[in-house]
């Protein structure tokens, strides 16, 4: 172990001598990604194995990661990278398989929506294919199986039901007691994502029990109702989690409050599509977060982030301030910026701005 | 300096950013590609270079491995290095060519080098007293640098400057000049001091000291050729970027004329103050496309291998508001070059030409 560790660190020292960079490993990718884009150092690949429709605006992807990728969590997210017209993009998504499958065989799904709109969902339902190569981070996220063995209530929405077909496989494969039971909510029988999976669960699980909720096949929409609730025995014993759109996500826990149920007791993750983006200037300013400096401002109309930076005394590097020299740049790892000299709008993700030329367009994260 | 109306200047403004617009909104697959193929080239050459070197014995390998090493280093400090620390890529969200992070293969360090380049050489280009670059406070190249006894032999510091550059380059913020005049004090250099010795240590380590004591039995060869392949590197990029600045034609300005200026009127001093040179592909790769040094001074964040063809459309904005673009052979270029060096190593009174044209 010590052998192991000192190895590396020599490693690290001779790569920053010899070749100027952190990960000396990396150096060399250019040439070996060039025989095998699997042999890529600077971040984790997966192969895409194969690609499966759920519904009509919904698939499945089944990967292989690397083997140096370190496993997840039923529950679990993690961030791909993919490659877009030159420019590389970080999304979230919910692994959808259970841990066991990547222990035996090494293979994880993603079930990705297709958000109307969106940069990255659109390309990976269009332009992935089976044997392209994507980059993957490490799992992350705590909306994870009790351990403690209570009753498990899972309030879904739509594509909110992926990080929780995770987790109810798991569940069966390890006899976890329950009863769990199930309300998905989704618009019609045919956007059911993973209907199979969860037909099979119900006839080899027998502690689960399921309620798909259809909300638009009738003249009215019909949400969730306090009904729905009522029919589930011990409810204030359970461990609820809740995965969807922010209506539903409201919705269920207004109605669990009035059942005598905390809102800081449940389990909840939630994936909202990115708002459009306007340019209108009543929209501009935002709260900015520097993580380095562990910092959250307010700001109000149009100052750029260089210049509340400074207003709340940090010191960033900076330059010209016109946008010429990027003395500034920044990794910004959230929210949208405007861009001061061109009017444009950022993405939502993790990317590098310049400061002195970027206006926060409601709550901004970044690395300073 | 051409005078141009507050009016001109806003046109002119609006002109070029109209030409910086449309490569922003076209950037894509095109660019990346292209600087991918750049790094994998370098990656070739100095793999190629560094294992060739031991077996330089034989002196065609030698040569072979001297000029792959010496291209590597070319190669990724200019198309490479200097581009991606402007920041021409980082739209590509790849750690790997972001202008923050990006540590190049040269004694200067890229904190440094951000600082001295990217923010006082292109905000105060040929602004004499602000823009450093401009004689590297070694050269005297322009009439507002009064004459001194010390420039008579300026041709042979100019030879030294060209043969060590890496290392005048790393040592460019120390601002020397200013400490023996006693404008500055050591102490408020240290901490430049310290980054520039650990990178120029790591530099002279790697070349030095490594990689010819892992070929021990043949280092003697191995440290002349790692020798040569920096030495090749520094005579040819100080020469592109003395060809950048200090041709007949580009114009120097004083400290008052760039005070408060407007965006038009900074855009105008870098279509004046700068120079290009033409030549093949490989001639504008090999020199970073320092050899369309005006594009690069007006646009220097838009990648590199897009200025030949922006260059038509920045000739005719260039046309339209009557402005000199500046422009030769590499040979007229550079005897221009040297032909102020050796002016101005003279009193004003043994030359009768005025510095610009």
């Amino acid at each position: 172990m010590l052998a192991k560790i000192t190895q590396s660190k020599t490693l690290h020292w001779l790569g920053r001598q010899l070749l100027n960079r952190e990960d000396p490993r990396a150096f060399f990718d250019p040439l070996t990604t060039a025989i095998n884009p699997m042999w890529v150092q600077q971040y984790t690949p997966a192969r895409v194995e194969r690609i499966t429709a759920e519904t009509q605006d919904t698939k499945t992807f089944e990967l292989r990661p690397a083997n140096r990728w370190g496993g997840f969590k039923a529950g679990q997210h993690l961030n791909v990278n993919v490659e877009i017209n030159g420019t590389r993009r970080t999304r979230t998504f919910s692994l959808s398989s259970s841990p066991a499958l990547w222990e035996s065989q090494g293979l994880i799904t993603l079930t990705i929506k297709r958000l109307p709109g969106g940069l990255v969902t659109n390309w990976l339902h269009d332009d992935l294919k089976a044997g392209d190569v994507i980059g993957l981070t490490e799992a992350f996220g705590d909306f994870l199986i009790p351990e403690e063995k209570k009753p498990v209530l899972f309030i879904a929405g739509g594509s909110g039901i992926t990080p929780i077909l995770s987790q109810l496989d798991t569940m069966a494969l390890e006899h976890y007691p329950g009863p769990v039971t199930l309300l998905y909510y989704v618009r019609t029988q045919s956007d059911v994502i993973g209907e199979e999976k969860l037909s099979a669960l119900r006839s080899r699980y027998p502690a689960f029990s399921l309620n798909i909720i259809t909300t638009h096949e009738g003249s009215a929409p019909r949400y969730l109702k306090g009904e729905d609730l009522d029919s589930i025995p011990g409810l204030t014993g359970c461990e609820i989690f809740l995965c969807g759109p922010k209506g539903l996500m409201d919705l269920a826990t207004e109605q669990l409050c009035q059942r005598g149920i905390n809102e800081d007791e449940l389990h909840s993750t939630f994936f909202a599509p990115p708002a459009p983006a306007k340019l209108a200037t009543n929209d501009i300013g935002g709260e900015v977060t520097f993580s380095t400096s562990n910092l959250t401002v307010d700001s109000k109309g149009d100052a750029n982030l260089l210049e509340i930076a400074e207003a709340a005394g940090l010191s960033p590097q900076h330059g010209c301030r016109m946008g010429i020299c990027h003395q500034c740049s920044c990794t910004k790892t959230s929210g949208t910026v405007v861009n001061r000299l061109t009017g444009q709008v950022s993405g939502p993700g993790s990317e590098s701005v310049q400061l002195c030329i970027s206006i926060p367009q409601g709550p901004v994260a970044l690395e300073a | 300096m051409k005078n141009l109306s507050d009016q001109q200047l806003d046109e002119l403004q609006k002109d070029l950013d109209a030409i910086r617009d449309e490569v922003l909104a076209d950037l894509g697959e095109r660019d990346a590609n292209h600087i991918r193929s750049m790094v994998r080239l370098h990656r070739k050459l100095e793999v190629a270079g560094r294992v060739m070197m031991p077996f330089g014995f034989i002196p065609p390998v030698f040569l072979a491995a001297t000029v792959s090493l010496g291209l590597a280093k070319i190669l990724e400090n200019m198309e490479i290095g200097h581009n991606v620390m402007h920041g021409q890529y980082d739209w590509m969200n790849d750690p790997s060519l972001n202008s923050q992070t990006y540590e190049w293969d040269t004694a200067c360090s890229s904190e440094s080098w951000r600082r001295t380049h990217n923010f006082e050489h292109h905000t105060y280009t040929n602004v004499i007293g602000k823009d450093r670059d401009y004689g590297y406070a070694v050269l005297r190249l322009s009439d507002d640098d009064p004459w001194k006894p010390r420039h008579t032999f300026q041709i042979l510091n100019y030879a030294a400057l060209s043969i060590l550059f890496q290392w005048g380059v790393a040592l460019h913020e120390l601002e020397a000049e200013k400490l023996n005049h006693g404008k500055s004090h050591l102490k408020e250099k240290r901490p430049f001091l310290k980054v520039a010795a650990k990178k120029a240590g790591r530099q002279a380590f790697k070349d030095y000291v490594f990689f010819p004591v892992l070929t021990l039995p043949v280092a003697p060869i191995v440290l002349a050729g790692n020798a040569c392949a920096n030495l090749i590197r520094n005579l040819w990029s100080s020469t592109v970027i003395f060809c950048g600045h200090f041709t007949q034609d580009a114009e120097t300005f004083t400290e008052e004329e760039a005070e408060g200026e407007s965006k038009g009127h900074w855009y105008l001093r870098q279509l004046t103050g700068s120079s290009n040179f033409s030549g093949g592909k490989w001639m504008h790769i090999m020199s970073g496309h320092l050899s369309f040094q005006i594009e690069h001074h007006v646009f220097p964040d838009l990648p590199a291998h897009r200025y030949p063809e922006i260059s038509e459309k920045v000739q005719k904005v260039c046309r339209k508001h009557g402005i000199h673009y500046n422009t030769g052979s590499f040979g007229k270029q550079y005897s221009t070059v040297l032909k102020r060096i050796l002016r101005y190593s003279l009193p004003d009174r043994f030359t009768h030409r005025p510095a610009t044209a």
